[in-house]
């Protein structure tokens, strides 16, 4: 096995993860008979006490504007007017039968299957090649991871630069290796704008699925693994039949997590081209701001936003059941 | 992969191909810092003639012209005014109520613990809309109490499910101890069980800071004046001023992301936690 401190990260990250997932009632719960009532009482209190401030912010910053975007989703808010008129599932129609939305919405999908199936791959062979490499993990994790962290602004600026069109790194690595005809700019051609934002996020999260790979692959269990080789079994069979089974559920679960990230991509498209060149890139939250801010359709932005939710928390449940149901077989988390 | 005997030529070669092959991965990756640093630190003649080779010339003017001229030293501060308070406002609220959910039965616990972690599942994108005119109309748009507020909302709802894991981990034969020796609700709270977690609420100093400095979307809306407007949206605004101009904004850019380096090679581990348990957020 590495080394790597990484287990000393697992744990309580483990325990955080997993308590919140399968325990939804709060687990401590003090024996209520042995408590005399006065300490009950005083428990009480303090208890509305502590949450009281914690309660009014999330009500008022969270809540509140969540029950008024389904209130915006029925009139037509122009963001003046403090009267809107009611348009009943006008905005609904509206948003079904506009192109944009669904060009948008196909763009996500793309997004949600490339943006999480390669963090996925990449996570997790980086993740094998360090756990073979017994040495040196800690430093990969902080190289690997260190993508993740950075604001998305900076992010997204930067690799604009690569992706020039004129002495840009990726058309100059293109045409060292005899690719000439290849090179573009990559962000402002219709066909492959979204792929290249794409590839930049695949780039900004794969450190976050590698480091929770590496993670759980401390728990695998090696005698199986050296078992499969004495009966046999190749690099490539290990790991499929072996390791990745074992693995299975924090596969799941970091499925689900970019798999929600796809739906609420915003930050570097919009900063990247703005959902352009003339829509190539456009995902639901970037249509759903320019039509909120630019275009003044306060509420059409709003019901944009809020079907984009409606939609991503099935495909989130389901997952998170199946991982839920996969741990609990006692395939180890 | 997992070889047994190191002594082994073959495997020694193996190992060693991996790390080249890992060097090489690191270097890919760790590519956009280097152009950045390279990018930051050339004369602006040189950023003109060949504005994407690397280290080709050293010069500080772009650093003094992005500090300057373009306002980094005004955004540094702004970003600290926004993200100090509002990860403060979290570190103390969600502490308070991560006890209370995991450690004091009270009337409606569940249904308000449930309440607050919705966060987790909403994005903030969902809601921005309809809280920008909410701002608008409670006079908190363009203020640093309004737009920490708004940041310390967004982190409330992972900032409370974290302390609350913390503490339910605590063992409850303690506080039954410190209440056979006297101690009152209050007490057993603050000088039992907060001691007891102050790993967990660094983690999540560290972690909180970091999204709420990182943070775009907030400051870039109800911030529309821009008068505390702090490094990320200054840089996106900077892009749209003077796109040609690419060695100030490679500055700009460095001031941006280097106190989030520092502080992620300093605490790699609190941040690395944060971030992970932070994962359900998606």
């Amino acid at each position: 096995m590495t080394t790597t401190p990484s287990t000393a990260v697992a744990p309580p990250h483990a325990s955080v993860w997993r308590r919140g997932r399968r325990r939804t009632t709060p687990s401590h719960q003090p024996p209520r008979s042995e408590l005399p009532p006065a300490t009950r009482r005083a428990q009480r209190r303090l208890g509305v006490l502590l949450v009281t401030p914690l309660v009014a912010i999330v009500a008022v910053f969270l809540l509140f504007p969540l029950v008024n975007a389904a209130y915006f989703m029925f009139v037509d808010f122009n963001g003046i007017d403090p009267n809107p008129p009611w348009v009943g599932l006008g905005n609904l129609t509206e948003l079904a039968q506009d192109p944009k939305v669904w060009t948008a919405l196909r763009h996500n999908i793309v997004w949600i299957i490339v943006g999480t199936m390669a963090p996925l791959i990449i996570g997790l062979w980086l993740a094998l090649l360090v756990w073979g490499a017994r040495s040196g993990g800690s430093a990969y994790r902080l190289i690997f991871f260190l993508p993740y962290v950075l604001p998305q602004v900076a992010i997204g600026i930067v690799w604009s630069w690569i992706y020039a069109p004129s002495r840009g790194w990726l058309n100059r690595a293109l045409e060292a290796v005899g690719l000439g005809s290849w090179t573009k700019g990559w962000l402002g051609d219709p066909d492959t704008a979204l792929y290249a934002v794409l590839a930049t996020a695949i780039w900004a999260t794969f450190g976050f699925v590698f480091v929770i790979f590496l993670a759980a692959l401390q728990n695998v269990d090696m005698d199986q693994v050296d078992a499969a080789r004495l009966d046999g079994a190749n690099a490539v069979q290990r790991v499929r039949y072996v390791i990745v089974p074992q693995i299975m559920p924090v596969f799941l679960t970091v499925a689900t997590i970019t798999l929600i990230g796809g739906f609420a991509v915003f930050d570097i498209v919009f900063v990247m081209t703005g959902g352009g060149p003339a829509g190539a890139s456009e995902v639901l939250g970037t249509y759903a701001y320019s039509s909120a801010f630019q275009l003044n359709r306060i509420s059409y932005g709003t019901t944009l936003a809020l079907i984009v939710t409606v939609v991503a928390i099935p495909f989130a449940i389901s997952l998170n059941r199946l991982q839920r149901r996969l741990s609990l077989e006692g395939m180890g988390a | 992969m997992t070889g047994r005997r190191p002594g082994s030529g073959r495997r020694r070669r193996v190992l060693a191909g991996t790390h080249l092959l890992l060097i090489g991965l690191s270097a890919v990756t760790l590519f956009p810092l280097v152009l950045t640093i390279s990018t930051a630190l050339k004369t602006s003649q040189d950023v003109k003639v060949n504005p994407f080779g690397l280290f080709s010339s050293f010069s500080t003017e772009n650093l003094v012209t992005a500090w300057t001229v373009g306002n980094f030293s005004d955004y540094v501060v702004n970003s600290f005014l926004l993200s100090v308070p509002s990860t403060l406002l979290v570190l103390v609220l969600s502490t308070m109520g991560g006890y209370a959910f995991a450690r004091l039965p009270f009337r409606g616990r569940t249904v308000l613990f449930y309440l607050v972690i919705m966060g987790l599942l909403v994005p903030f994108f969902t809601y921005m809309i309809p809280l920008y005119f909410q701002l608008r109309a409670m006079g908190l748009l363009d203020s640093l109490l309004g737009v920490n507020l708004v940041l310390a909302s967004t982190e409330l709802s992972f900032g409370t499910f974290f302390m609350r894991a913390f503490f339910s981990d605590l063992p409850p034969e303690l506080d039954q101890a410190a209440r056979v020796d006297g101690a009152s609700e209050w007490q057993i709270f603050l000088r039992v069980m907060l001691p007891l977690v102050t790993s967990g609420i660094g983690a999540l100093a560290v972690f909180t800071f970091l999204k709420t400095w990182n943070n775009f979307l907030v400051p870039l809306l109800y911030i529309p004046s821009g008068r505390y407007r702090p490094l990320t949206t200054g840089l996106y605004l900077f892009v749209g001023g003077r796109s040609v101009d690419i060695g100030p904004l490679a500055a700009g850019t460095l001031i941006t992301i280097l106190p989030v380096i520092v502080l992620f090679v300093a605490l790699q581990r609190q941040v690395t936690q944060g971030f992970l348990s932070g994962a359900v957020k998606g």
